[in-house]
């Protein structure tokens, strides 16, 4: 798939226990991503969700894998209504292994051409996340830099 | 997730061949179909639709020059597309670096 992977690695001084608990309990969740989380003991099937501001935006998160302390996978953005599969929502999986005293944290997101986005936005999705705009972005970075924000 | 994103600049700037564009009017200050044509794979008709989807957005201005249209890249649309297209890349980067933080600050609290 050539849109298929999104794909960060960062070393984290935690543990991988600890690093573990902070990917998967809702208190730590709404920590570093939604304002408001709510998930059971991450296992797999169990559905949880994620809210914005007053309810703006919901999302449902479906855990597909947990293996503490080295892997906890979800799906999420399937269609309201819809239980989440491959072909509707992205599967954002998180693999934790112990490096140098801590943690090497590998982050894949996969899903967007299952998940039959608009075609520019699919490309855009990946692009600017895998890539960073080459070199597109850097310069309109130092472009917009020098403009005064209205 | 992209919620806060204008769809139809998001639209715009999500084309490969309007981004080499885009580039190009910035390194040269401005540009006409037939100008762009000649450093891009595509052809004068095919970069005149893509000007037409640029100014579309506001992200291009055209002025009539003889027979053809000169584009500039304007400066407010674009520093706009940027803030948003820069907020969108960055969500999985922000959001580890934000587990980075809480995990390694939980980890110092217990081992003290």
């Amino acid at each position: 798939m050539e849109f298929g992977t999104l794909e960060r690695r960062i070393h984290i001084d935690a543990s991988p226990d600890v690093v573990f608990e902070v990917i998967s309990r809702p208190e730590h969740i709404e920590e570093w991503w939604a304002d408001e989380a709510s998930l059971g003991e991450p296992a797999p099937g169990v559905v949880g969700e994620l809210v914005w501001g007053d309810r703006e935006h919901v999302a449902t998160m479906t855990v597909v894998d947990a293996d503490p302390p080295r892997r906890f996978s979800f799906r999420w953005v399937a269609p309201e209504g819809e239980p989440a599969a491959p072909g509707n929502s992205l599967l954002v999986t998180f693999e934790l292994s112990p490096s140098r005293g801590g943690t090497l944290l590998l982050l894949t997101e996969t899903g967007f051409r299952e998940k039959g986005w608009e075609i520019a936005v699919l490309e855009e999705q990946y692009r600017d996340h895998e890539n960073g705009w080459d070199a597109f972005l850097p310069r309109l970075a130092s472009y917009a830099g020098g403009l005064v924000p209205r | 997730m992209s919620s806060a994103v204008d769809d139809d600049l998001w639209s715009a700037v999500g084309d490969p061949t309007r981004r080499r564009m885009l580039d190009l009017l910035l390194a040269e200050g401005s540009g006409t179909a037939t100008s762009l044509s000649a450093q891009l794979p595509v052809t004068r008709q095919a970069v005149a639709k893509h000007l037409a989807v640029l100014d579309r957005v506001g992200l291009v201005h055209a002025t009539p020059s003889g027979r053809e249209r000169v584009y500039r890249v304007d400066d407010a649309q674009l520093a706009r597309a940027v803030a948003q297209l820069s907020a969108v890349g960055a969500t999985w980067d922000a959001r580890l670096r934000r587990i980075k933080r809480i995990a390694e600050a939980i980890e110092r609290s217990r081992t003290q």
